[in-house]
């Protein structure tokens, strides 16, 4: 079967895991382990008859103290950034994200998830800002404590990497 | 026990009884992996030819802790362990021209030797009535990216700029009821559900955990069974691997600390710290 591989990249703590571990295992823990280095982790996805292995690699979420090495993100097929809606520097980070990845992997499909969809009342994230991120970025909504969102999120990344028709550019 | 490590690290294993137990249930290796060509006679460039016919080196390192209680258990560490040496002797040239389009391929091999591991202990198993099972965590460094699979409740950690980072995460009860809220850490530590394996070569479940971190210059990166983690705390690790000292001189020290401590288990560890 073919095998691409996907990256989740994003800030520390924004649920990069905690999506993966609901995509494939259909589980999610809310106490928080942060990555270290690099987890991989797989799901045979059908895409319209295609069927396509995604090795997702859930890549240590950038923080103060180390960037993301662009050894981690080379041969990408995909990338999936994730935005925590509750804390606003996790889509400031985004332009610089993507710059790490054209610059290394090239252009590839992208897509962002905004995570934590389940606590609204909690996001920082205003509407306006919503509305400009999806003018630019192939966005969507996520939950990796209730699942909303996230077979949608993996499917369009398949798509992407697959060049199906409503993939992202 | 020194190995003929590859020039990028210095790398030592061992294994030690502990204070209590009889017998010594943990096993450990340290390999190195390469495909030789030995130059007889040639009237070419050595240097050209030798640039030609150059072949990459990995570092072996793997801890396999045969789970106490279950008879066998030494059995099962030490069949984990030949099998997975033998898989990968057979399998050393995987590792040639490796690049991004074949790691994917390359990692799926490390894990065919894990569970070729799990099916020869499990047949082993299934012709008597014990049920034989055993840990193991195995990091195969192929300059600068260490590649770790992970079974169980033994643990690979690194040590970068004084800071421990812990690679991988216990396959354990009290690690579930921890993330599901029904423990506290410090309530997980006194349970007797830490030990509880929900994953082992040769039990029920076997699900490897794989992952991989790129190591620099002066890293120390360690493999132990649960025998020196009961015993020393994450932060006397970090200090004695931020020593200035030679992997064999951090090893021991570890283990001694380990007895020091109490020593109740089996205590196996494996140290290889990155060169310049």
């Amino acid at each position: 079967m073919i095998q691409k591989k996907v990256c989740m990249v994003g800030v520390f703590g924004v649920g990069k895991t905690s999506l993966v571990q609901q995509y494939v295992h259909s589980r999610f823990t809310a106490k928080y382990h942060s990555t270290v280095g690099v987890k991989i982790d797989r799901r045979d996805v059908d895409v319209d008859g295609d069927a396509v292995t995604l090795v997702l690699w859930d890549i240590a979420g950038k923080d103060a103290d180390e960037d993301i090495p662009p050894s981690y993100v080379r041969g990408s097929h995909g990338v999936i950034f994730v935005v925590d809606m509750t804390r606003r520097e996790t889509w400031n980070e985004l332009p610089a994200l993507r710059a790490l990845i054209t610059g290394t992997a090239g252009e590839v499909p992208m897509v962002v998830a905004l995570n934590k969809a389940d606590i609204p009342e909690q996001w920082k994230m205003r509407p306006d800002e919503e509305t400009a991120l999806n003018a630019t970025w192939d966005v969507v909504r996520t939950s990796a404590k209730t699942g909303e969102g996230v077979e949608e999120l993996f499917l369009r990344v398949a798509r992407g990497v697959l060049g199906k028709p409503g993939a992202t550019p | 026990m020194n190995a003929d490590a590859p020039a990028h690290a210095d790398a030592f294993g061992v294994s030690h009884v502990g204070m209590l137990r009889k017998e010594n249930e943990d096993h450990f290796v340290v390999a190195t992996l390469r495909k030789t060509l030995t130059l007889k006679h040639t009237n070419v460039g050595t240097s050209r030819l030798l640039n030609a016919a150059s072949v990459p080196e990995a570092l072996l390192l793997l801890v396999a802790d045969g789970v106490g209680g279950n008879e066998g258990g030494g059995e099962a560490s030490s069949d984990a362990v030949t099998a997975i040496v033998e898989y990968l002797a057979l399998a050393a040239g995987c590792f040639n021209n490796l690049d991004v389009d074949h790691e994917h391929e390359f990692m799926t091999k490390l894990e065919v030797g894990v569970r070729l591991a799990h099916q020869r202990i499990a047949a082993v198993a299934s012709q008597g009535e014990s049920a034989p099972a055993t840990t193991l965590t195995m990091a195969l460094l192929l300059s600068p990216r260490a590649y770790i699979v992970h079974v169980g409740d033994s643990r690979a950690m690194f040590l970068r700029n004084g800071r421990l980072r812990v690679l991988t995460r216990d396959q354990t009860l009290g690690e579930e009821l921890m993330d599901a809220g029904a423990l506290t850490p410090e309530q997980a530590a006194r349970s007797r559900f830490r030990d509880q394996l929900t994953s082992a070569l040769g039990g029920s479940e076997m699900t490897p955990s794989i992952g991989l971190v790129d190591l620099i210059p002066n890293d120390v990166l360690l493999l132990c069974s649960d025998g020196l983690t009961k015993h020393v705390s994450d932060d006397r690790i970090a200090s004695i691997l931020g020593q200035a000292a030679n992997a064999e001189q951090l090893s021991l020290q570890l283990v001694v600390e380990a007895l020091a401590g109490g020593g109740t288990d089996n205590v196996s560890v494996v140290v290889a710290r990155i060169l310049a």
